[in-house]
């Protein structure tokens, strides 16, 4: 696939807003060009390329405050009823791996891609799911922690 | 390669001569193999499943299926297959009234629908089942002569006690024999150990002991104590020093993982949490193990894919001539091939439902007509909460501990008794899982960011779900039964399922519901159960709503007694109508208690292979 790599950095920075997990850690995964890739496949490349740029105009509102950025992604992205659903979808595979078949209003209103269903996206991306560090846990059937791990308190803190 | 080429041919089986065909290779199945080829005999396994997870990449196909499927369901490892096909919970509806559910395998009667499963495939339904070992209790085998319901059986705990011992190796059981001390009567030896030792209580577990222990509730006049204690399982942990007297002075050795290489896996159980439906590292004890080591005497050959379709009797001596089977080359087409196999001796182990729908479906009813009669299964009321504190939900093994004290007591002359199971992955049963957290917190509850992340914490990490499993009477009217309007795609009859609650059943489930509300007001816990009318398994009872699940301990379809009148078989599980033929597993079973089925019935095989050894020497 004809990956840009600047556009590959501003999903991983817009990433690291919706999941707040760092660059380091979403990297980690291994699954950043993956993930990016579904997007395109899915809903192409001129509503990627929508999506980022919207990122770009929150973060260029925002001018560093966080309070600002969240509440601008809020209006100009989650609640747009185009890229908030893609938007929570990939929310969704950082944490867990899949992609969701995006709401049939979407569908109606933006077209029925062939790819667009259920999915998981693949034994890897399963696996890296951030969902379970986030617990201080591991996916079911892998990262086991080993023997009489499950004694002790878990390392858990509010953020 | 050494299991692989076991497989043998049709044609290779059709040359040889048996001494014993087994229908099934589950670990009902394995037991008899193994014990009886140990001595020398010729086995033959027909096996209706799929063969490839006798190797390790055949099982890391399974475990990548698991991996990558939507629907992380029970049988999700295994793929479909309509030549042997397996109930699976997702093809569970909503009875519609006057007619059979009948568009998934098992045809569904009701009135209560039950979304039970088990798995066809080699090794059978250990491949996926959690691996809780309990024994029953001394006062289960007499419940009808103590508490007036139920059935008596024809042998006593202290019978069945050396068996038990044998199981408990066989499947490496690991536990504390003093968290097993709630029958009045003695249960143990006084110096017995399992084989591990325990496994170490979830630090979920501790939590829910914290504010529960000691705590007294009354029930028919007497009061009870209350305390968490930890299930004996079997998967591996650490080998009990002080069981070497049980075992010619060495320390256990724990099975590892089936391959035909040497494997690094297997060797102690890691915390996947992931027992049911399949354990990664293989950890957790499957029929395979048992399996693997009948296959390395070169007694036992296997002929996977290939369905047991009719028992054939002899009529001048009523001994089974032989069995018609239907073989098949994939799983995706219907071709396949008829022919029959003959031996001494037949074992059928195909599970309780199984068992039960080839003999129906072979017009053997027996002369008692109780084939597929007195159909039992747990069936669990879930309840579930959230902690007041962070207690580390979702890791460890399924379950470790729970509470025990209510598997016994006088109150069973009036209700079922009940154990109660400390769920380590949380809500997952009964609301589907942390990925539905996850959608929720997302999609509906709009949180992105840190939020999200808190917000997972607080909802997932603070679970308790408690799986309370109920004590089911043997009824003859809840049954198997088999109607050649209903077949799979070989033509063989499908099982058709009958089922009511009994009232003393709804009965405990009724207290157990109420102890929740207790345990759960004690623990400062917020109480999130809800029974749903459209559930499948919805039972309103006394004003109540219950959505009922089923507990995968079928039982009672060939029961034993003490004769041909009142039963299917023997205390030996043998045929009394056919002398040649044996019926195993938990179909033998009169009652269940509150014990998970599956040590019993391995202990009720190896009983049994002494029987089979007599007859062989005869
Ligand atoms: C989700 C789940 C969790 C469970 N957890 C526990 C637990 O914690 N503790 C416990 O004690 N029990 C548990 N059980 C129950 C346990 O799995 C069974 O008691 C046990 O597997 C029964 O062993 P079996 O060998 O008698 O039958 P099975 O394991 O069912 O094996 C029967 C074999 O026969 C084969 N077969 C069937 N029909 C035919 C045919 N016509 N021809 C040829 N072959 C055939 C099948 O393919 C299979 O290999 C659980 C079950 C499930 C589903
Ligand atoms: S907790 Fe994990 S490693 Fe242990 S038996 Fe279960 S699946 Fe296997």
């Amino acid at each position: 696939m004809d990956m840009n790599n600047e556009q590959l950095d501003e999903f991983l920075e817009m990433s690291t807003v919706l999941t707040a997990f760092s660059a380091y850690k979403l990297k980690g995964t291994g699954q950043l060009e993956a993930y990016f890739n579904t997007v395109v496949e899915i809903v192409g490349k001129a509503t990627m390329d929508e999506l980022l740029n919207a990122y770009r105009k929150v973060k260029k509102a925002a001018n560093n405050d966080e309070t600002v950025l969240n509440k601008q992604l809020r209006f100009q992205i989650l609640s747009n009823d185009k890229l908030g659903p893609i938007t929570r979808n990939i929310i969704k595979m950082w944490f867990i791996g899949s992609w969701y078949q995006l709401p049939n209003a979407w569908r109606e209103n933006y077209g029925e891609a062939e790819k667009d269903s259920t999915f998981v996206i693949s034994t890897n991306a399963y696996i890296e799911g951030l969902l379970w560090p986030t617990i201080d846990s591991h996916p079911p059937g892998a990262k086991a922690p080993g023997y009489g791990t499950w004694a002790s308190k878990p390392q858990i803190s509010e953020l | 390669m050494r299991h692989l080429k076991r497989v043998v041919t049709h044609q290779t089986a059709l040359e040889k001569e048996y001494d014993v065909v087994v229908v099934g290779s589950g670990i009902s199945g394995s037991i008899i193999a193994n014990e009886l080829s140990q001595k020398g005999y010729k086995i033959l396994i027909l096996e209706a499943g799929p063969g490839k997870d006798l190797t390790l990449s055949g099982y890391e196909k399974y475990l990548n299926n698991f991996y990558t499927a939507t629907s992380k369901d029970n049988n999700a490892p295994y793929k479909r297959n309509p030549n042997a096909s397996m109930p699976r919970s997702v093809d569970v509806k909503k009875k519609k009234p006057g007619k059979p559910n009948a568009d998934s395998y098992l045809v569904q009667n009701g009135p209560f629908i039950s979304d039970f499963t088990y798995s066809r495939v080699v090794g059978g339904t250990t491949m996926h089942f959690e691996s809780k070992l309990p024994r029953m209790l001394p006062e289960d085998f007499n419940v009808l002569s103590t508490y007036g319901h139920g059935l008596d059986w024809p042998i006593n705990y202290e019978d069945l006690m050396p068996y038990y011992r044998k199981a408990e190796f066989e499947m490496g059981v690991s536990g504390n024999v003093s968290s097993q001390t709630f029958s009045k009567q003695k249960a143990y030896a006084d110096d017995y150990v399992f084989p591990m030792k325990e496994m170490p209580p979830s630090y979920l577990d501790k939590c829910v002991a914290k504010d529960l222990d000691g705590a007294e509730i009354k029930l028919a006049g007497k009061t009870y104590s209350l305390k968490i204690r930890t299930f004996p399982q079997g998967r591996n942990g650490i080998p009990n020093e002080n069981y070497k007297k049980f075992n010619n002075g060495e320390l256990f050795k724990p099975v590892g993982a089936v391959s035909e290489h040497q494997a690094e896996e297997g060797e102690r159980c890691q915390g996947n949490n992931n027992c049911t439906p399949i354990c990664p590292v293989q950890a957790k004890y499957d029929g395979r193990k048992t399996l693997a080591k009948a296959l390395g005497t070169g007694n036992v050959d296997i002929l996977p894919q290939t369905v047991a379709s009719r028992v054939v009797i002899d009529s001048a001596t009523g001994k089974v001539d032989q069995i018609v089977y239907k073989s098949y080359q994939e799983l995706d087409s219907d071709e396949h091939t008829t022919s029959t196999v003959k031996a001494k001796l037949f074992v059928l182990a195909a599970n309780a439902v199984e068992n039960a729908r080839l003999m129906l479906a072979s017009g053997l009813n027996s002369t008692s007509d109780q084939m597929g009669r007195n159909l039992m299964d747990h069936p669990y009321i879930l309840t579930w909460a959230l902690l007041p504190k962070i207690a580390g939900t979702t890791r460890g093994t399924i379950c470790t501990s729970g509470i025990s004290d209510l598997r016994n007591g006088d109150f069973r002359s009036k209700q079922a008794a009940f154990a109660v199971d400390i769920h380590n992955d949380g809500w997952g049963w009964a609301t589907g899982g942390a990925e539905t957290n996850l959608l929720n917190i997302v999609d509906n509850q709009n949180k992105f960011g840190k939020d999200l992340r808190n917000e997972l914490v607080h909802q997932i990490s603070k679970q308790l779900l408690l799986a309370n499993m109920v004590e089911m009477m043997p009824d003859p009217k809840n049954r198997i039964t088999v109607d050649h309007k209903y077949v799979d795609r070989l033509r063989n009859p499908r099982p058709i399922v009958t089922m009511e609650i009994p009232e003393y059943t709804m009965e405990g489930i009724a207290f157990a519901r109420q102890l929740s509300k207790f345990v759960f007001q004690r623990l400062g816990a917020e109480d999130y159960s809800k029974y749903d009318p459209m559930d499948y398994g919805y039972v309103k009872y006394k004003d109540e709503d219950y959505a009922i699940r089923g507990g995968n301990h079928l039982a009672g379809t060939h029961i034993m007694g003490t004769n041909a009148d009142d039963s299917v078989v023997d205390r030996n599980q043998k045929s009394w109508d056919h002398k040649n033929l044996y019926l195993v597993g938990a179909g033998s079973m009169p009652t269940i208690g509150t014990s998970n089925t599956t040590l019993t019935l391995a202990a009720l095989c190896f009983m049994s292979v002494e029987a089979m050894l007599k007859d062989l020497e005869a």
